[in-house]
């Protein structure tokens, strides 16, 4: 299983979105169940948002845990004018932003295990088989080196890196979440790929 | 431009390795449960949130907090004044206090005193009834009427000096 699936927001006509309404609506009158539906909806596409963006297991359990107790804590302020998945989105964003801002650059690497399915992706097998001009590296040393880079950027170039070529937000999701216009959002996704082209060079055939 | 998308192509081909991570196996079993029973315990009105709070509602106050963590100088002064503040104020609090009488007749007008008292001491106000209590913010001064040095009328605490020399 992938940790981070592409993400879309869930079409409003669809059953699930206004299965999800209801959760939400129950929730919002303190029905745990309902909140706990939620929380197991959204899990693991917020936890590896937080993830990518710290490079450590540990601070995205708790920094994941926090953003479904504060969403839930605010979610009478919940207006509905954007999803819930985005909304919520945006608290682990934020948490997550204000958290590596008070850390500032004391990166402490904490990272997950590869599953096994990574071995058989075929462009993961060629990039370090054919194309790599350092053949021997393994993907555990592309991983940490492919960490090290991301947390070379800044918050806010990381942040759109992380959901747009992890996660597969779309532009406009990432715009709703992030508050900022699209334009900004590819620029700062432009920018950011050019900066981790040049600290992954040598992993990268040019 | 081309030859820059297709780099993109290998860095995006790279940046897939990262959807391979995984935390520990059985995490997302259990993560709900812990974010459920945090709520449950009511965290949501604990010590982050009130952080959180802080930090929206009063910003500087954080940034005080931050700049007393990095300049330990700067707490160790502000500690110093208020100390010398506090000192200062226990030592004009101990000091006689003269001020505050003026001020009190001056602010509060009292009703006319007996001629020949306010005469000797005008701060003094005397009670209404004339019943011999007088009400004044000086301790020392004494409450009776008092008749002046050289007025004709018996004083029976007054006794009249004689200078007559010895002998004579």
């Amino acid at each position: 299983m992938l940790m981070s699936e592409p993400a879309t927001i869930p079409d409003a006509n669809a059953p699930a979105s206004q299965l999800e309404g209801d959760l939400v609506r129950r929730a919002r009158h303190g029905d745990l169940k309902a909140y706990d539906e939620l929380v197991k909806r959204y899990q693991e596409r917020i936890y590896a948002t937080i993830y990518h963006m710290t490079s450590n297991h540990e601070d995205a359990n708790d920094l994941a845990q926090d953003s479904f107790i504060k969403a839930f804590s605010a979610l009478k302020s919940f207006k509905g004018g954007s999803s819930f998945y985005t909304w919520l989105y945006r608290i682990a964003v934020n948490k997550t932003i204000n958290f590596l801002k008070q850390r500032k650059n004391k990166h402490h690497l904490s990272l997950n295990d590869i599953d096994f399915n990574a071995e058989h992706d075929p462009d993961l097998v060629a990039l370090i088989s054919d194309k790599t001009p350092q053949r021997d590296a393994g993907l555990s040393e592309l991983q940490k080196k492919l960490n090290e880079a991301l947390l070379k950027l800044s918050e806010p170039h990381r942040m759109v890196v992380v959901l747009h070529d992890v996660q597969g937000v779309s532009h406009e999701e990432i715009a709703e979440i992030v508050g900022c216009n699209i334009g900004t959002v590819r620029s700062r996704l432009f920018y950011a790929r050019q900066q981790l082209q040049g600290f992954l060079a040598e992993y990268i055939k040019s | 431009m081309n030859e820059s998308n297709q780099n993109f192509d290998e860095l995006k081909r790279l940046l897939k390795l990262k959807r391979h991570e995984i935390p520990p196996p059985g995490y997302f079993n259990q993560f709900s449960g812990e974010v459920m029973s945090r709520i449950r315990a009511g965290e949501e009105g604990g010590a982050s949130t009130i952080a959180d709070q802080f930090s929206s509602q009063a910003p500087w106050l954080m940034s005080l907090l931050r700049i007393f963590e990095t300049r330990p100088g700067v707490i160790g002064g502000l500690a110093t004044s208020l100390c010398l503040v506090l000192l200062i104020g226990v030592v004009m609090a101990d000091r006689p206090d003269t001020e505050p009488t003026g001020t009190v007749a001056a602010a509060e007008p009292a009703p006319a005193p007996a001629p020949e008292v306010a005469a000797v001491v005008p701060s003094v106000a005397q009670a209404p009834d004339n019943s011999g209590i007088a009400v004044s913010t000086n301790p020392v001064i004494s409450l009776q009427p008092v008749a002046t040095l050289f007025s004709q009328q018996q004083n029976p605490l007054f006794q009249a000096a004689s200078f007559a020399p010895a002998g004579r």
